[in-house]
């Protein structure tokens, strides 16, 4: 099995407390490239929406004149997706609500500059 | 009074992120120089975003300047940061007796604790009962004399009613000159026929207006967008001054759906909001009503934390208004 130039990454990710899972999609086709997740994770159907979120955030940010997206952050009542993107592929994170999000955040946006 | 908001003054230039905004923003606006006590304010609140007592004086300044929707809002601020805030319900009391709902005013006051009852909240309520007492068995709002009734209970307060009168800032007013006495103009019915811009009717041109008094300047924007991605209230005009609210609008279609769907197939409840960083803005996002998204828009200086609470505000404005216009 080889080894994708990612997954020291989303290893590094998911050592984080209340990090459930994390790939890097195709932010075009909503296909992961990559993955580190938790048994039964649904992690290419989460992709796919992550990549579908981002987009729509990418485009609706571009029609208001804001500028480049650099980080996305979906909360729900019991956890939440964080995305960090460049060009086309997304850097995703699921998470627990006891996650440390504002770390998770400045690691995922240093991270996202690396991603080719 | 010149002194001390001097001292004060030089305090906070020596130390721009302590807390004596709050004093100096409230003894500003006791002076009577509501432009600068806002501006130091709001400054303030820009660092110190989840203080309740930041709100409270905010929301002094916003109803001694006739805003009381504004006022009212950030009073609501303070409680959700703090469910006890004795002044944040009282200055809720004083928002809901203009606007003549004397009940809701009644039992707000009627929650203060005894040693937060001054002269002027002990007077309010004694008002305030005798109001309702000489109210109608039938429930109906008690008319005002100018005439304004019923039909217009919402009326704005005459500038010289100060809201200290039923709320004085003793608990965060470090250095203060005492209370003045309650005003009584500030309980009496009030007098001015000026209506306070309320909610407005779905009148298209008005619409876009909606979320206007809940945005804290020029560089934050408010839509709210139906489940098809039409452009229901609010405007957002881009850095040339065109109105690109529907193209958002449409850019934004099914996120509400597939944020849901994400947060399904994860097992981690309903989504509550999408913050979306960019380089030179940060938009946020929120379920709204019948199925609706709301959207928030602010410049890249503006904190994170800080956009979250202004989404909230929003959103307590666009339930009203969608309960009125559904």
């Amino acid at each position: 099995m080889t080894k994708t130039p990612y997954a020291e990454l989303l290893g590094m990710l998911s050592r984080h407390r209340g990090v459930v899972g994390s790939f890097v999609v195709s932010e075009r086709d909503g296909l992961a490239v990559d993955s580190n997740v938790q048994i039964g994770v649904h992690a290419e159907a989460v992709a796919a929406l992550a990549a579908s979120l981002h987009r729509k955030a990418r485009l609706a940010c571009g029609a208001a004149g804001c500028g480049v997206v650099t980080f996305l952050r979906l909360d729900a009542e019991k956890g939440g997706v964080l995305a960090a993107g460049r060009d086309d592929l997304v850097l995703v994170t699921i998470s627990e609500a006891r996650a440390n999000v504002g770390l998770l955040r400045v690691e995922m946006m240093r991270a996202a500059k690396a991603l080719t | 009074m010149p002194d001390e908001i001097r001292r004060l003054s030089d305090d906070l230039a020596r130390d721009p992120s302590s807390l004596v905004f709050m004093p100096l923003a409230d003894a500003l606006r006791r002076a009577g120089q509501l432009d600068v006590a806002l501006r130091v304010a709001l400054r303030g609140l820009d660092r110190h975003p989840y203080l309740p007592d930041a709100h409270d004086v905010l929301a002094r300044i916003h109803a001694d300047r006739g805003d009381l929707e504004r006022a009212s809002d950030e009073w609501e601020m303070a409680l959700r940061l703090d469910p006890s805030h004795a002044q944040a319900n009282l200055g809720l009391g004083f928002v809901e007796f203009r606007r003549g709902d004397l009940e809701s005013a009644e039992r707000r006051l009627s929650t203060v604790p005894p040693a937060e009852q001054t002269p002027g909240v002990a007077a309010a309520l004694a008002h305030v009962r005798s109001a309702l007492g000489a109210r109608p068995a039938n429930g109906a709002a008690v008319v005002v004399p100018n005439g304004s009734g019923p039909a217009e209970p919402i009326v704005a307060p005459e500038p010289t009613a100060p809201i200290e009168a039923i709320a004085p800032v003793e608990t965060v007013v470090a250095v203060q000159t005492p209370a003045p006495p309650p005003a009584a103009s500030a309980w009496t019915t009030p007098r001015s026929t000026r209506a306070v811009t309320e909610f407005p009717s779905p009148d298209p041109t008005r619409t876009k207006q909606l979320f206007d008094s809940a945005l804290d300047g020029s560089d934050q924007h408010a839509l709210l967008v139906d489940g098809d991605g039409l452009v229901l209230a609010g405007a957002y005009a881009d850095g040339s001054g065109k109105d690109v609210a529907e193209v958002i609008a449409a850019e934004l279609a099914g996120v509400s759906s597939e944020a849901e769907r994400a947060m399904r197939h994860l097992g981690l409840g309903a989504w509550t909001s999408l913050l979306v960083e960019a380089d030179d803005a940060i938009v946020a996002m929120t379920p709204a009503p019948n199925g609706s998204l709301l959207v928030v828009t602010a410049s890249r200086k503006t904190p994170v934390g800080l956009v979250r609470l202004l989404l909230d505000r929003v959103l307590a404005r666009a339930r009203d208004w969608l309960v009125r216009v559904s």
